[in-house]
């Protein structure tokens, strides 16, 4: 079956878990966004067909909302916090060094696809500030130099690198 | 005579951050390997947030009300053997209060906690996040059962009304007041919500609550769904707070196992179900009106108001939606009625209020203070004031929809009508304190960037409104400041507060707006003189190292990313101005205040 | 109901909108993005009036906000006029070269920001009027994108839309030209697809794709007479409806049967 199919016919499943009914838009194009690591083209008509949305709302929803992206995310996907507690504590600085080492900004992924950078408004984690989340891993009271050792650990292919 | 101890572990997000679960883990495993039930019977619960999230993890015994603070794995053995099977305390593990000048057992005696009241936490940190019968052993879903086997809806209204109740979301409108609307309106199907999209940077008050007592806000709706005749919930939680979704979600399912939620509850014929939906990832869908769309499964864009959700909200239907701390409030309002509840607080702000104590002060973490306290209370007799060498210069509440409180203003009592004539807002608890090294122009760009990201875009006050206030204070920032710059954004600011659609355009001109009010000398500095007088607008800072003070000690040298610095052993070190990017990192790790600004 | 608008009293109807009253009495109030056939947008900000109401003041979108019984309005106070002023501004740089704001700025006497640069590219002021007039004209064939200063009006992928019929409902309501709609050689091109342009029956000039036929075909369903009418431009639709009516005996016909 090709790729195109294949993925139609796997987001047919996904959505096929709830009724058909528009207000479950947000949560199958969450499942999916989980299931690819990003929302495919063949994904979101599928999902306009399904729920009898106009597929040019699907792709709003899907450019409105965070919480997608239209190509896949980076294997290690790093998100600065750079909520209030962690600003003031110098997230910004952590972000140029990020993109002095890896080359990217916010919302991009590196040509390798090893990393992508995210930033976020507040983890919660405010007493460790500032706050990286590499993963699900959290790494706190960061500085650029410490920050630096912890991507190099990732680019040498160890995971847990606390 | 067995000898029962309970360990309260905090699994709250933070302290999860702080590999809180690991030690959660540590001590389920030695206590299985020990066997210990014939001596000791040691109950673990993880539970939410503490409070004192600067000393996370933190774990708490009971009976003996020992607390111990940053716990890490390695202490296991140790807590086990010394605080489970005997009753000793590990002195090492306890906080040292510095307010007085000793080590504190319990954290009921810190001074972080004696002018706090906790009714919306009362059980955080107290119960397992995951279990319905710690929250029915607290005397959870009496109130529910009393409103539905005792009271008329009519009832329930008046004694909400009657408590004073303001949403704790930020508008602070009378919860009992928008309950009449809803249950006025015409209609058979109706519809309560939960706004748990808490977007506010810096703030995670509505994240614990959901996190470590879901059922007080499930319980809460279900009153409401019986006093304004809706049977159906929504909890909107966003989809950063992949805890707080999981917790409701099992809370609703355990609450159904045991009649409290669907069908027939307590036996009552009303019935009251509930359904988590996980955000998208919009700060915007905090507003009402978007939020409503966002459920419907569109885009979340604000339409306009009036008419309101309590008339017109989710579907057409009519709609109540509160805050999660408001929801929170509502079954201990109920068990232990109005009179006591407006007994707390001020005049027109009855009861507590949750915050999020953050930024640059020393005791960060979750307070919970009665109304009317004053902000200088909640900075130095709670928080502890800023860190050594550092001066207090303001506190931020409200988010990005409120301003900063000088140091001048600081008896200013904690109400909601108070700190809107103050030019900022309650907002929905974050209270970020800053010191001498924030710039209160960089600060104000800092929320208005946010804001640019997060605005729907749908109308041009909001959209282009900000955009053009943001480039006109990034170039202040940056150094290319002009005369007139500040009246214009006060004429800009002034039309975007009221021209604007909803109610994130409406307050997003604030920051600005207040910091120019109290901060008029550091905006002046950086158009008039190109100067950034805390040190930290890049192109505005020169740095130095004072040779007067410098004990030659080489730290900061270590932290430099770009080697600008250079100097002998115990010798005054020197700066090269030419390499410095200004990242300030020598100035945070000199511990002699050195690192000087020009 | 009545209500006072700049001192003068008004005639008003439950359920009616504060413009609709200002509208009908020739008030005037200025707005962008409303429209007759697709109203309640409330997006373009520009009608905001003050409103006294049971002992309150507030300033509200005038399109949207609900008459009541006594209500005061005022149109042009100090308060309102300064910010519709820099709001104008604020349109023109977005929109520097539509006739439409340039018009509206010389009517309030707005000088254009020199602090701020405008985009001379600029067009759209992403006021929705086409994204509705598509959801309820047309097929949705376009929709808003993203958010915030990077939104944006377009297709799905921002490609060609399979959708698209070609009709230009959206070309037509557009307050400030933004949509580029291009015609020549019998063929229509917008939205980056290209359609077959239908001439008239009367008059033999193009005037819609056959998308478009079919589409408002199957919306009315096939009613007698209204096929005929369909294969006609607006002119000549214009042309025939006028010559019924000046068949004054078939009009009374009408009547006549009609009263029956």
């Amino acid at each position: 079956m090709s790729e195109s199919l294949e993925i139609s016919k796997e987001s047919l499943e996904i959505a096929q878990k709830y009724q058909p009914k528009r207000r479950y838009l947000l949560a199958i194009l969450q499942d999916i966004q989980k299931h690819y690591n990003y929302l495919p083209a063949e994904a979101m008509e599928t999902v306009a067909r399904y729920l009898n949305v106009p597929l040019v709302k699907v792709y709003g929803m899907a450019t409105f909302y965070k919480a997608f992206s239209l190509t896949p995310k980076g294997k290690y996907i790093i998100k600065v916090c750079d909520g209030t507690a962690c600003h003031i504590k110098g997230s910004v600085n952590l972000l140029a060094e990020i993109e002095a080492i890896l080359g990217i900004e916010p919302g991009q992924t590196t040509d390798d696809g090893l990393f992508s950078l995210e930033t976020v408004a507040c983890i919660g984690a405010c007493g460790l500030a500032p706050v990286a989340v590499i993963n699900d891993e959290y790494h706190g009271n960061l500085t650029p130099a410490s920050l630096r050792q912890i991507l190099e650990q990732y680019q040498g292919g160890m995971e847990d690198a606390k | 005579m067995q000898n029962k101890k309970t360990i309260f572990v905090c699994c709250g997000t933070g302290c999860q951050a702080n590999g809180s679960m690991k030690i959660y883990q540590a001590l389920l495993e030695a206590i299985s390997g020990l066997n210990l039930k014939v001596e000791v019977v040691a109950d673990i619960k993880k539970t939410g947030c503490h409070g004192l999230c600067q000393k996370g993890p933190l774990v708490h015994i009971a009976p003996q009300e020992i607390t111990y603070i940053h716990v890490k794995t390695a202490d296991v053995p140790e807590i086990i053997e010394r605080s489970i099977i005997k009753d000793e305390v590990i002195d090492r593990l306890l906080y040292f209060d510095k307010q007085q000048n000793a080590k504190i057992q319990s954290k009921s005696d810190w001074t972080f906690e004696k002018k706090q009241y906790r009714i919306a936490l009362r059980h955080c940190g107290g119960i397992a996040n995951d279990s319905i019968d710690d929250y029915i052993a607290k005397g959870g879903y009496q109130a529910l059962e009393k409103v539905l086997k005792t009271m008329t809806a009519q009832q329930v209204i008046d004694e909400i009304k009657k408590s004073g109740l303001r949403g704790r979301g930020g508008g602070g409108f009378p919860t009992g007041l928008k309950w009449t609307f809803a249950a006025k309106a015409q209609g058979d199907v109706k519809y309560v919500i939960c706004n748990g999209d808490e977007g506010d940077p810096g703030a995670f008050m509505d994240r614990s609550i959901m996190e470590g007592d879901p059922h007080t806000v499930l319980e809460g709706m279900a009153i409401c769904g019986y006093a304004i005749g809706a049977n159906q919930g929504f909890l909107y939680i966003r989809d950063e707070y992949g805890l707080a979704v999981e917790n409701m979600r099992k809370a609703i399912a355990d609450a159904h196992s045991k009649g409290l939620l669907g069908e027939n509850i307590c036996g009552s014929g009303f019935a009251f179900d509930a359904e988590v939906v996980r955000g998208g990832g919009a700060f915007v869908c905090g507003e009402e009106t978007s939020l409503i769309h966002s459920i419907e499964g569109s885009t979340g864009e604000p339409t306009p108001k009036p008419p309101f959700p309590a008339n017109q909200g989710l579907w057409g239907k009519p709609t109540i939606i509160n805050n999660v701390e408001t929801w929170a409030n509502v079954p201990v309002i109920i068990n232990k009625g109005a009179d006591w509840f407006a007994s707390i607080g001020s005049e027109k702000s009855k009861g507590t209020k949750v915050f999020a104590l953050v930024g640059k002060i020393n005791n960060t973490g979750l307070v919970e203070v009665p109304m009317g306290i004053k902000l200088r209370e909640i900075i130095y007799d709670i928080g502890g004031g800023v860190g050594k060498n550092r001066k207090f210069k303001a506190v931020q509440t409200g988010g990005p929809s409120g301003g900063c409180i000088p140091e001048s203003k600081l008896d200013l009592p904690i109400d909601y009508d108070s700190l809107i004539a103050e030019g900022s807002m309650m907002g929905s608890g974050g209270m970020i304190v800053i010191d001498d090294r924030t710039c209160m122009v960089e600060f104000a760009r800092y929320y208005l960037k946010f804001l640019s990201e997060e605005s729907c875009g749908k109308c041009v006050p909001c959209r282009e409104g900000i955009k053009s206030m943001l480039k006109i204070l990034s170039d202040i920032c940056e150094g290319r400041g002009q005369a007139g710059d500040i009246e214009l954004l006060e004429q800009i600011g002034a039309m975007v507060k009221a021209n604007s659609l909803c109610g994130l355009g409406k307050t997003a001109p604030n920051p600005v707006l207040s910091n120019i009010a109290n901060f008029r000398d550091e905006f002046d500095a950086h158009i008039n003189d190109k100067r950034c007088p805390a040190g930290v607008c890049k192109n505005l800072t020169k740095l130095y190292i004072d040779k007067e003070v410098c004990i030659g000690c080489g730290l900061c040298v270590k932290v430099c990313p770009v080697g600008a610095i250079s100097g002998d052993k115990k010798q005054p070190h020197i700066l090269d101005e030419a390499k410095c990017v200004n990242c300030g990192s020598c100035r945070e790790r000199c511990a002699v205040d050195a690192v000087r600004v020009r | 109901m009545q209500i006072i608008i700049n001192g003068k009293t008004y005639a008003a109807n439950p359920g009616e909108k504060i413009l609709d009253v200002a509208r009908r009495n020739l008030v005037e109030i200025p707005t962008l993005c409303h429209s007759e056939a697709l109203p309640g947008l409330a997006s373009c900000r520009l009608c905001m009036v003050e409103v006294h109401e049971s002992g309150r003041t507030q300033e509200v979108a005038a399109c949207t906000y609900p008459v009541s019984d006594g209500m005061e309005v005022v149109t042009n106070s100090e308060m309102i006029t300064a910010k519709r002023k820099i709001l104008l501004a604020l349109y023109n740089l977005i929109a520097p070269n539509s006739e439409r704001i340039k018009g509206l700025m010389t009517r309030y006497h707005v000088k254009p920001f020199d602090r701020l640069q405008a985009d001379a590219e600029s067009k759209c002021i992403l006021c929705g009027l086409c994204v509705k007039a598509c959801e309820e004209l047309g097929t949705n064939a376009i929709s808003t994108l993203f958010r915030g200063t990077k939104k944006k009006i377009g297709t799905a992928f921002e490609q060609p839309a399979a959708e698209c019929i070609g009709c230009g409902s959206c070309a037509s309501v557009c307050p400030t030209q933004a949509i580029e709609m291009t015609e020549a050689d019998g063929k229509r091109t917008i939205w980056d697809k290209t359609f077959d342009l239908q001439r008239c029956q009367d008059c033999g000039e193009y005037y819609t794709t056959p998308e478009a036929l079919a589409h408002v075909r199957q919306k009315l369903g096939e009613t007698v007479g209204n096929i005929e009418e369909l294969q006609l431009c607006d002119y000549c639709k214009n042309r025939r409806t006028a010559e019924k009516l000046k068949d004054g005996l078939r009009l009374n016909e009408l009547f006549a049967a009609k009263a029956k």
